[in-house]
């Protein structure tokens, strides 16, 4: 979809994103908690200049919904991997905000490195009782 | 312009919707995204909206009577993931008209279709040509 050829990945220490968007993707089923996707101003308007072949100069309403997208494309793809591993889980639609600090038990932040730009992930789950 | 040709799947009558289903989002996206006040381009928008919706049902349409056709295994899957747009699309446009064309709602509309078609196109739909492929179906078929 955007030709990505050349990324690596970097950890990252919990709560120190700085990034312009952020998306939230909740879990349910085997796992329950949220993804959340920290987007920089930069990655978003490349990410749908790619896409569009337009400009865009500010993170506005069709940024959002787009990138928005992207993350809930990202995770579906996520869980139909896990599904193989026999965990089964379903997305709830993505939310534009900041999370809630609880405890989890699945805890993990990590960045990719893209030659658009950087995104970072922060892994919230539990595992369902 | 939103088409690539790596977006072509090798099935004659697909790509040719695809690439037309394209161009018209690409005309409503571009009305969507004109510098000219809202006012001033709502009646454009509209009109390539409903020239983009009336075509995405049709193709969808088309699209799946093409899959049941190659016996295509995935068919009942992506018929949900079509019919789940369609219901999408249908809830959008009634709601922005009901609300008097809101811009705000549109804007939010265009982006998440922009993200959904191309990973629809370059994903989803590249399944249906690699069955197809497998079976030896010609791309004229």
């Amino acid at each position: 979809m955007l030709d990505l050829t050349e990324f690596s990945d970097s950890p990252v220490e919990i709560g120190s994103f700085g990034s312009d968007l952020d998306i939230c993707i909740g879990i349910t089923g085997d796992l329950e908690g949220e993804v959340i996707y920290h987007f920089p101003s930069e990655t978003s308007l490349n990410i749908v200049k790619i896409l569009s072949g337009m400009e865009f100069d500010s993170i506005d309403e069709f940024v959002t919904s787009a990138i928005s997208e992207i993350a809930n494309i990202i995770s579906g793809n996520v869980l139909t991997e896990l599904s193989k591993e026999e965990t089964n889980c379903d997305l709830l639609p993505p939310e534009v905000k900041k999370a809630e600090e609880k405890d989890y038990e699945i805890r993990r932040a990590c960045c990719i490195v893209t030659s658009v730009g950087n995104v970072c992930f922060d892994i919230r789950l539990n595992r369902a009782k | 312009m939103l088409w690539k040709d790596k977006y072509r799947l090798g099935v004659d009558v697909i790509d040719a919707q695809h690439k037309e289903l394209f161009m018209r989002v690409d005309k409503f996206l571009r009305a969507l995204r004109d510098s000219t006040s809202w006012e001033e381009k709502v009646s454009r928008v509209n009109e390539t909206l409903d020239f983009m919706n009336g075509y995405v049902v049709e193709h969808f349409r088309d699209e799946e009577e093409y899959q049941q056709k190659i016996g295509y295994p995935g068919y009942k899957m992506h018929k949900k993931i079509h019919d789940d747009m369609v219901h999408y699309v249908v809830k959008v446009t009634t709601e922005y008209k009901e609300k008097g064309y809101d811009e705000q709602l549109m804007q939010q509309f265009g982006g998440r279709l922009l993200a959904w078609l191309i990973n629809h196109v370059a994903a989803e739909d590249q399944r249906i040509s690699a069955y197809a492929r497998s079976k030896g179906v010609k791309s004229g078929e």
